[in-house]
């Protein structure tokens, strides 16, 4: 029951955190979208050994945590499921690939751990620059930017309603499994006889809901696009911020940049 | 003040292939009236003030508001002047902060920031929660919900209102509170309500809605006082006038 309350609070508190007033958050939506889609597939384009050029990359989640003020320790917590997961990536890389290319010191490193450890830092570089966006950035506007792209309009209503009816959804569940453990205590869990007709319940009343939720919307002049709010003008940082970090992104993909730094102190 | 009436004749509507639950209503609403639409459970109060604001087609007969007919082709017009508040707030409370919930429609509507920055201040100060604009809907208490609610309508400045079962789980204080802003709001209401005593509070005129169709319209205090009529129909006497 905690759970459910705890997944809500972090919905909620990670969208007030996308509506902050900082100047990341400020920026175009398209901006930080195209940026986030240009960091996601320069990052995926280094090859399996370039581990130190990949560390580079970590460059531009370090600053937009620094400029946006947002905590990491806070991203890690929030990430939590989802990193490890991503982590177990090529796992079955050392397996596979035992062809040492690398010595430290006196131990061999085979190309099939380089290039797991590699594929693990490009997911949580993925991954985290998935969640800079959607913390800087609310749903509506990173829905808005997709319309600009010409995404159809289906399609965005469908990404902004759904994300509207997880809240209603976890809200029900929450209800339904509190009333549940209030007539069987001492029970731990749900027992397997209830799930059925318990999943059902949440099912007819989640659509009840999500029905009043869209009927307020409605009522409200809702017409199937999200009015973010923000101003709708270009400033010169929404058009330099995504251009110089995509430079700086080019860059550190096309030149050895790590050889150029170690040279310094050789 | 409002200068919005609304005439409602020979109004007919079933859910699906189902009994009529409206059936042959007719109603005019003066501009500047507070009517309370009362009633026993399934009388039809809370489809009767969906359908006003085009939650329900098809129906039959027509609602007619500032002489512009209730169609599909002309809600968003009407839905601009008309503002519903739904008895369960959390339908009505969609957005993060109560802020942003407020300033949903005004967006929606396509005002300038500016402008949706004036009225979410003043629906806010209205109902006196602009202390609340910041705070999560989600930690808000049933009293805040509720006025929350009737902000997120009044910031697209209606010129009629409708309350659906507005006391419903309002503690004597929030209720209190309610009828005081309600009271402060000088264009046309429609309530529909359980709660007697509430209309007795906010509506100078009550209807009295029975099998679909209307059974008593006229002087609250007269409908109030009527005990056999309120009894025929599965109401009682509000507390506060039995007391008197």
């Amino acid at each position: 029951m905690s759970k459910i309350s705890d997944a809500i609070s972090e919905i909620q508190s990670l969208e007030a955190l996308s509506r902050g007033p900082g100047f990341v958050n400020r920026l175009h939506p398209l901006g930080k979208l195209l940026l986030t889609v240009f960091f996601i597939a320069v990052t995926v384009s280094f090859p399996k050994y370039s581990l130190p050029g990949l560390i580079t990359m970590a460059v531009y989640p370090a600053a937009v945590f620094l400029v946006a003020d947002l905590s990491f320790g806070e991203a890690l917590r929030r990430l939590r499921v989802v990193l490890p997961l991503v982590c177990v990536v090529g796992i079955l890389n050392p397996f596979f690939d035992r062809t040492p290319v690398l010595t430290i010191g006196t131990l061999a490193v085979s190309g099939g751990v380089l290039s797991m450890v590699t594929l693990m830092v490009k997911a949580v570089l993925t991954v985290l620059a998935g969640y800079l966006l959607i913390a800087t950035t609310p749903i509506e506007e990173i829905c808005r930017a997709l319309r600009l792209l010409h995404l159809p309009k289906v399609f965005t209503v469908v990404v902004l309603l759904i994300y509207r009816y997880v809240t209603v959804l976890l809200a029900e569940a929450r209800r339904i499994t509190q009333a549940y453990s209030l007539r069987a205590p001492g029970q731990k869990g749900v027992a397997w006889k209830a799930w059925g007709p318990l999943l059902g319940q949440m099912l007819l009343r989640s659509m009840d809901r999500a029905e009043g939720v869209y009927d307020a919307m409605l009522l409200r002049g809702f017409t199937g696009e999200f009015a973010a709010g923000r101003e709708a003008k270009l400033r010169p940082a929404d058009i330099l911020w995504p251009v110089v970090w995509m430079l700086i992104l080019l860059a550190l993909r096309l030149f050895p940049v790590t050889s150029w730094i170690g040279n310094l102190f050789v | 003040m409002s200068h919005i009436h609304m005439d409602i004749e020979n109004l007919t509507f079933a859910y699906g292939a189902g009994e009529p639950v409206l059936n042959g209503l007719n109603l005019h609403v003066a501009e500047d009236e507070s009517v309370g639409i009362i009633g026993a459970n399934g009388a039809g109060k809370s489809t009767f003030l969906r359908l006003l604001v085009g939650l329900h087609f098809p129906f039959s007969g027509s609602v007619r508001i500032e002489e512009i007919p209730l169609e599909k082709k002309t809600l968003a017009k009407i839905r601009e002047k008309i503002g519903f508040v739904f008895q369960d707030s959390d339908s009505q409370l969609f957005m993060t902060t109560v802020g942003e919930d407020v300033a949903f429609a005004p967006r929606n509507y396509g005002l300038p920031e500016d402008e949706v920055k004036k009225r979410v201040d003043d629906a806010l100060e209205k109902v006196h929660i602009s202390h609340l604009r910041d705070k999560s809907i989600y930690r808000l208490s049933g009293g805040e919900k509720k006025l929350a609610s009737l902000a997120t309508i009044l910031s697209l400045t209606p010129d009629m209102i409708l309350l659906d079962e507005p006391t419903v789980a309002l503690d004597p204080r929030n209720r209190r509170n309610l009828i005081k802003v309600i009271n402060e709001y000088d264009h046309v209401k429609l309530i529909a309500s359980h709660d007697l005593d509430f209309i007795w509070d906010t509506c100078a005129r009550t209807v009295l809605i029975a099998s679909g169709k209307i059974a008593a319209d006229g002087p609250t205090e007269q409908i109030m006082r009527d005990e056999a009529l309120l009894q025929r129909y599965g109401l009682e006497s509000p507390l506060s006038l039995t007391k008197r």
